[in-house]
């Protein structure tokens, strides 16, 4: 269990990592040419932040943020070792304990070259903001649970870092501080003792909403939910979620891990329709397919169950998709035996993939299809026939007895599944006509697909993105226009004026 | 624990394994167990606490959840259960466990069943593993019922009664029947025309014709004594109204809809 959860979680990290990746490149291409060797980018990174908190700009600091997890791939001890030593002053207090958490320099041969040739150019000499050490302190974490054995260490410095951040309490550094808890729960996560974070969480929580701290709200109702969700444990998942207001602002990864959550808790309470709203969302929300890939997987494998659930065949194309085609394959053998409405078809692949559907958590959400195939079956049956016996019924549908049959279609008629009678005394089903198609749940269906086509509209719209300052150009294109304008409105005065000279004439 | 919760205890202990069990003696002790047990700060638990006093809580409970379904006091149950699920979730791991935990749960889910929660019963039967769903006979009854009442398979849910794994999950027969009662007779309204008094009692699995007669009074069904046949009214062919409110509402909200995006 636990292995394949944090499966899970490396799919949505990547998700996240992937998504910033994304961004990082649109960046790369504007100052291309040579790629920045790791120390000087954590170097101009603590600057940047520097930079942001003075001048109270967290622009910059975003800025930093953005390129955090491509980064975060490119450090080693001795990179973070020399930022730090190039970053703070000799015999900063600061530096030491930064110092303390990485591996003491190898041999110093290589360190004392690099020492050599970069601080003689430009030696601090004044300490940074605490926001700069906060970063470092993020990337030191990032760097120690890259491997399994530093786990602990990154455990132990998680839990200080969060000390010493709601020490700090300053606003300037909510950016950084939503990347940390994230970082935080992870450390927790590896550690395996998500259970004993949650109260920190919660209380961590509290706090962002009550200082309107966006950014480390969302990041901390997710790793909430995340936590309830790993237990199963869903009635307080629910109930964290009816008293909690999701920000707005939020970005799109935290978004689209959100909507995800939020999908699980409404399957499991078996509230379909919401269900399937929200998976989609997490979709639309979440970075393209190939670069995020086992957030993909995840949010399609559960997409797929809702949508068997909600009676709806989903689409083949989804399974011919590149990622998805090898991950769903089990999916699509479930997808094939309910649509045939082979009860002993859905039994056997069921136990044949029950392995993965239980690692994928869905099994329990794939045993309630039962009722599903038997009721595809019945309206197959009703389609075909205008008239068949029970006996036929429960041999084509492998059910047990006659009147186990009856009962059953009695349901199906009674459940809107098929339009039909059952004749008792004869031991027969007549299927009746089809309805019309016309009435008003004809309007009410029409409504909810315009409502939803609407509702996807808005949620696009919102879910866009804009480049940086691409509304100044427009505020120039509209000024040339008002400029345009005035000239225009002169020259037909002037117009009007010629006209009255001209008028007498006439 | 206090000498006098340790009598208390005892005392309630013999009172509930004497058999038959002493109902009354075990309602009158419970509630002065539960103000003890508060008392020493184990009703709910936090932090350390003895694991022997936590032990001690927890049977404490069980049992009154047991006495409550004995004495069908089904809310008396509901929150005994709420109780115990700090026991069972939080202390899982430090605890040694229950032997009556999973037939409280197994219990606490055929509630949720005969109340036509069907909601919380999937989101209570996520928090159980997967194998035992599948393994533990106290939780696999309600799983199939459920599975059961789903499918309309009603026949088997009705031969099930008997099969129930402990003696308490009899209590819940009744109600549970009478929720299956009315499902059959509503499919029946539905996808019957009319149908034989004989054949409608075995269908609803009545024993004789006066209890049927007096369940067919109670659904309002005209019932053709010569005949001996259950005539269903006819639904359907209702005047449509136009819901013109609706309508227009919707209307509105397009174009308020098509305004933002143009």
């Amino acid at each position: 269990m636990p292995d394949v959860e944090m499966k899970s979680t490396d799919a949505k990290s990547s998700e996240d990592k992937d998504k910033k990746e994304d961004k990082k490149d649109d960046k790369k291409e504007e100052n291309k040419p040579e790629p920045i060797p790791p120390t000087t980018e954590v170097k101009n990174n603590a600057a940047l932040i520097d930079r942001a908190v003075t001048t109270l700009e967290p622009r910059f600091t975003h800025r930093v943020l953005r390129t955090l997890t491509a980064l975060r791939k490119r450090i080693d001890d001795s990179v973070l070792r020399n930022a730090i030593e190039g970053i703070y002053p000799k015999d900063s207090a600061v530096k030491k304990t930064l110092l303390l958490w990485l591996p003491p320099a190898p041999a110093s041969g290589d360190v004392s070259m690099d020492v050599d040739s970069t601080p003689p150019a430009k030696t601090p000499t004044s300490e940074l903001v605490p926001e700069a050490e906060m970063y470092l302190r993020l990337l030191i974490l990032h760097h120690l649970l890259k491997s399994e054995d530093t786990h602990e260490k990154a455990l132990e410095l998680a839990q200080q870092t969060v000390a010493k951040m709601q020490a700090l309490n300053r606003r300037s550094m909510d950016p950084i501080a939503a990347k940390i808890w994230f970082a935080v729960d992870r450390a927790y996560e590896l550690a395996a003792e998500v259970s004993d974070a949650r109260p920190l969480f919660l209380a961590a929580q509290r706090t962002a909403s009550l200082r309107h701290d966006d950014e480390a709200q969302a990041a901390l109702l997710n790793c909430l939910l995340r936590s309830y969700i790993k237990y199963n444990i869903y009635d307080q998942a629910d109930k964290l979620v009816s008293k909690t207001t999701f920000p707005p602002s939020a970005s799109n990864a935290q978004f689209a891990r959100y909507h995800y959550y939020l999908g699980r808790i409404r399957a499991v309470q078996l509230n379909y329709t919401d269900a399937h709203d929200d998976l989609q969302q997490a979709i639309r929300r979440a970075p393209p397919a190939k670069t995020a890939p086992g957030f993909y997987q995840a949010v399609h494998k559960y997409l797929v169950v809702v949508e068997l659930l909600m009676g709806d065949i989903p689409d083949r194309s989804l399974f011919r998709h590149v990622v998805l085609q090898k991950a769903l394959t089990a999916y699509f053998e479930i997808v094939k035996a309910v649509r045939t409405g082979s009860l002993s078809q859905f039994q056997a692949t069921l136990s044949k993939h029950a392995a993965q559907f239980a690692a994928d958590n869905t099994y329990t959400m794939i045993i309630r299809l039962r009722q599903n195939v038997i009721k595809t079956g019945i309206r197959r049956l009703s389609l075909s026939y205008s008239r068949i016996s029970l006996r036929d019924i429960c041999v084509k549908l492998h059910l047990d007895t006659e009147e186990d049959a009856e009962y059953i279609v009695g349901k199906a008629i009674r459940d809107g599944v098929i339009e039909g009678r059952i004749v008792h005394e004869k031991g027969w089903m007549e299927c009746g006509s089809q309805k019309s198609g016309y009435g008003p749940e004809v309007s009410a269906e029409l409504g909810r697909r315009i409502s939803f086509c609407l509702d996807l509209h808005n949620q696009s719209v919102k879910a866009m993105r804009y480049p940086l300052n691409a509304h100044r150009k427009e505020l120039a294109a509209a000024e040339g226009a008002r400029e345009r304008e005035k000239e225009l409105a002169k020259e037909i005065q002037d117009g009007e004026l010629d006209d009255e000279d001209l008028g007498p004439d006439f | 624990m206090a000498a006098q919760l340790k009598t208390l205890y005892d005392e309630l202990v013999r009172a509930f394994s004497s058999r038959p069990s002493d109902l009354k003696k075990c309602t009158e002790i419970l509630p002065k167990l539960k103000l003890g047990l508060i008392e020493a700060g184990v009703l709910l638990p936090r932090g350390d606490v003895n694991l022997g006093d936590l032990v001690t809580a927890r049977e404490i409970l069980e049992i009154g959840a047991f006495v409550s379904i004995r004495s069908r006091d089904v809310p008396s149950f509901d929150r005994y259960f709420s109780q115990l699920q700090t026991f069972y979730t939080d202390y899982s791991e430090s605890l040694p466990s229950s032997k009556r935990e999973y037939p409280i749960r197994g219990l606490n889910l055929i509630r949720l069943l005969t109340q036509n929660r069907i909601a919380d019963f999937h989101t209570t039967l996520e928090s159980l593993d997967a194998e035992v769903i599948a393994e533990n006979p106290f939780i696999r009854h309600p799983v199939n019922l459920e599975r059961w009442l789903m499918e309309g398979s009603y026949s088997k849910v009705w031969n099930a009664r008997e099969e129930a794994p402990a003696e308490e999950y009899k209590f819940f027969v009744d109600s549970l029947m009478g929720t299956i009662r009315n499902e059959i007779a509503s499919c029946e309204e539905a996808a019957y025309e009319s149908l034989p008094l004989k054949d409608a009692a075995t269908l609803l699995f009545f024993e004789n014709q006066t209890d049927l007669l007096k369940f067919a009074q109670h659904r309002d069904w005209q019932v053709d004594l010569t005949g001996g046949a259950i005539v269903f009214k006819k639904k359907g062919e209702e005047k449509m109204e136009i819901p013109k409110q609706r309508l227009i509402a919707a209307s509105l909200a397009y174009a308020r809809e098509l305004e933002q995006i143009v």
